[in-house]
């Protein structure tokens, strides 16, 4: 009963939609045209020929795996950082959060506008104008979403570790200390193994957000330069909206769907296998 | 019984809330018409129109854009099934779209005065919002300026004319005279389809390059049109990084004669213009060893608008009005020539083009030296060569690796029914 409006709900705008677009993998619709001629399987035999789809696919795994290591270090660090109680550490907080609120779209404005302009006139004074923006060279583009989404996420899993850090108790801490840890050691050997649940939610929301980064692909590189930056998400888009197959652009969704699950879902279970409690 | 009452209370608080959201809908004018605009540089002028034009009609006009490709976005407006009104598009999207989702325009009486809207089956579909036309545009303060002898474009005809030309301006002290944009549909779609719009039959050209017949590599005007390319791509501002060129950067440097020369079209006025402008700009065509095309511009018809078929009767009755208003009122010329600076389509429309590349556009089709648009490249043509291009921009690939993408692109596409 009175979990029944909520399921109505997830029904209507989750369920309902996954079905009828598992359906259209099923179909050659162009995206716009009134009929919808069914093929079977066609499209999912199409995305696995389709090697743009691969390539851009093999380009996310980079990008995620890069990505996700250094976001969750960078994130570890703020958070032993603002918990260690320097001054001002609720300030700190607070900013290292910030770029978590500015909209991926809008992040990827500004820090593009940051690489070809900024860096590339204060380049320029040092080495007399022949400087090249790091977005216009495929390695320096790939270089470039990654350190903005290490920007953009370290705040927000930080805040997760922060909890982390908050929730084991000082008593072990100090019972290790006494025992003749060092404070690495506490850290290594307490502090973290009893973090674990941190490591594994941070791990795998950065995981499922890498996998399907858009917004900040769209504004900061758009793909560019010739195409070596799109992501596999982007590509969907592409291969739906703009080259108007449909039918095979929600088939490699559905693929990259299934990528993404099993690649995440696996990270959880491995990672709660060896949780431990004070 | 305290639950139940805060149950009740919430209840009444929704109904309110739908009550409230429904009034304000009806409290508006009941005829909504909304307008999809994909030409970017004239939004803030149509935003300014529809208030204007709203304030006069009795009619809601709201002006939406998109950065997305144009049948990007037509494809999510209809996947979600909530179309425009009236929307512009390119005139590739009234065939793919039309015959499906537009209304037939053939009663009405601007079709006599336009000798470019676009019938499919018999139908006029595509109302045409402008005509445009690409070349290069050139800045002739700035070229006698440096070498101090008046500037006629008639004397550039040839690859050799156009190289010797800026050589000269090299000489005098304009280093990099040129400017290409980077933008995929700027390379793939204007500059690359200037390859089949000059064949006599572009069907049977493409047709060849699919089944193996015709050698992109050694075809004479593939190969006529890249030695310019090359020429301009040598003497590009942005040489050493052609990727990061930023549309507005150029043709800032061509408004204010730092370059002298950039592949575009008429619409790069509503930029230029922003800029601190020198007064004798002008479009020729591209220069090239292909006597029959080197003096003609290529273009027609740009942007077509079409009206929506499953909109209330009264919202289609709207459109064909605000259509009727563009052609025939004098308000809504002055706002096409004017106010957007576009060229226009209508024969009736006497009011002269006010901006110099407009100007060019117009002399041109005037003297009937237009080369007609390929309209029906697949949807992914220009992204897709317009990604080998770049590549081409950018010293990845040679020409003959080019010519070797674009073959192998053909290999699977298809080209749009038409």
């Amino acid at each position: 009963m009175f979990a029944g409006p909520g399921t109505a709900l997830f029904l209507c705008v989750v369920i309902v939609p996954f079905l009828y677009g598992l359906y259209l993998t099923l179909t050659s619709w162009d995206g716009v045209s009134l009929s919808k001629p069914f093929v079977g399987f066609q499209n999912f035999a199409a995305a696995f020929k389709d090697t743009t789809y691969w390539q851009a696919m093999g380009r996310t795994v980079i990008y995620s795996i890069f990505a996700v290591i250094l976001i969750n270090i960078v994130a570890f660090a703020l958070a032993f950082l603002v918990t260690s109680g320097v001054k001002g550490q609720n300030f700190f907080r607070a900013g290292f959060f910030v770029p978590n609120l500015i909209g991926g779209i809008v992040l990827g404005y500004v820090w593009q506008f940051v690489f070809n302009r900024a860096f590339v006139a204060i380049g320029n004074l040092f080495s007399g104008g022949t400087t090249v923006s790091l977005l216009s060279t495929p390695n320096g583009a790939m270089f470039c979403l990654i350190l903005v989404s290490v920007w953009q996420y370290a705040g927000y899993m930080m805040l997760i570790y922060v909890a982390g850090f908050m929730s084991v108790s000082k008593d072990v801490q100090e019972a290790a200390m006494i025992d003749g840890c060092t404070s690495a050691q506490a850290m290594k050997n307490v502090t973290i193994p009893l973090m674990r649940s941190s490591f594994v939610q941070c791990i795998f929301l950065s995981i499922t957000r890498c996998f399907v980064v858009y917004d900040v692909n769209l504004s900061l590189t758009k793909g560019e330069p010739f195409g070596s930056s799109v992501m596999a998400a982007m590509h969907v888009y592409n291969q739906a909206f703009t080259y108007k197959n449909y039918g095979l652009g929600q088939a490699e969704a559905v693929i990259l769907f299934l990528v993404c699950a099993i690649v995440g879902v696996t990270q959880v279970l491995v990672g709660k296998r060896g949780e431990v409690e004070a | 019984m305290k639950r139940r009452a805060l149950a009740l209370i919430l209840t009444l608080a929704m109904i309110m809330a739908f009550a409230l959201c429904g009034g304000s809908a009806f409290a508006a004018k009941n005829v909504s018409l909304t307008i999809f605009n994909s030409k970017m540089e004239i939004q803030s002028q149509m935003e300014e129109m529809a208030e204007e034009y709203s304030s006069t009609h009795d009619v809601d006009v709201e002006v939406y854009y998109s950065s997305d490709t144009v049948a990007a976005h037509m494809s999510t407006k209809y996947a979600s099934n909530d179309p425009y009104v009236i929307s512009m598009v390119d005139a590739k999207d009234i065939f793919s779209l039309g015959p499906d989702h537009a209304i037939d325009l053939s009663d009405q009486d601007w079709v006599k005065e336009t000798s470019q809207a676009i019938s499919v089956d018999g139908k006029v579909l595509g109302f045409p919002v402008c005509v445009e036309a690409r070349g290069i545009l050139y800045n002739a303060d700035a070229i006698e300026k440096v070498t101090g002898e008046a500037f006629d474009p008639a004397s550039v005809r040839t690859t050799e004319d156009f190289q010797a030309l800026i050589d000269k301006l090299v000489a005098g002290g304009m280093e990099t005279p040129t400017g290409l944009q980077k933008e995929d549909w700027s390379l793939g779609a204007h500059y690359l389809q200037q390859v089949y719009e000059m064949q006599p039959d572009p069907d049977a050209f493409i047709a060849g390059i699919k089944d193996g017949s015709v050698k992109l590599a050694e075809d004479p005007v593939f190969n006529a049109l890249m030695d310019t390319f090359d020429v301009m791509k040598e003497n590009n501002w942005k040489k050493d990084a052609p990727l990061s060129a930023v549309r507005e950067d150029t043709e800032m440097m061509l408004a204010e004669g730092e370059i002298a020369f950039k592949f575009g079209g008429n619409w790069d006025w509503a930029n230029i213009s922003a800029f601190d402008y020198t007064e004798n700009m002008g479009m020729m065509p591209v220069p090239s060893a292909l006597d029959e095309y080197n003096t003609k511009l290529v273009g027609g018809g740009s942007k077509y608008f079409f009206i929506d078929n499953t909109v209330s009767e009264e919202q289609q009755q709207a459109a064909k009005d605000f259509l009727n208003w563009l052609v025939f009122d004098e308000a809504g010329q002055d706002f096409l020539v004017n106010t957007c600076a576009l060229v226009p389509a209508f024969a009736n429309i006497t009011l002269p083009v006010s901006d110099p590349l407009g100007a060019s556009v117009k002399s041109f089709a005037d003297t009937d030296s237009l080369i007609a648009d390929y309209r029906y490249a697949p949807d992914d043509h220009y992204a897709k060569n317009g990604i080998s291009f770049q590549k081409y921009l950018a010293g990845q690939i040679d020409r003959a690796g080019l010519a070797a993408e674009i073959t192998e692109y053909w290999a699977t596409a298809e080209v749009g029914a038409h």
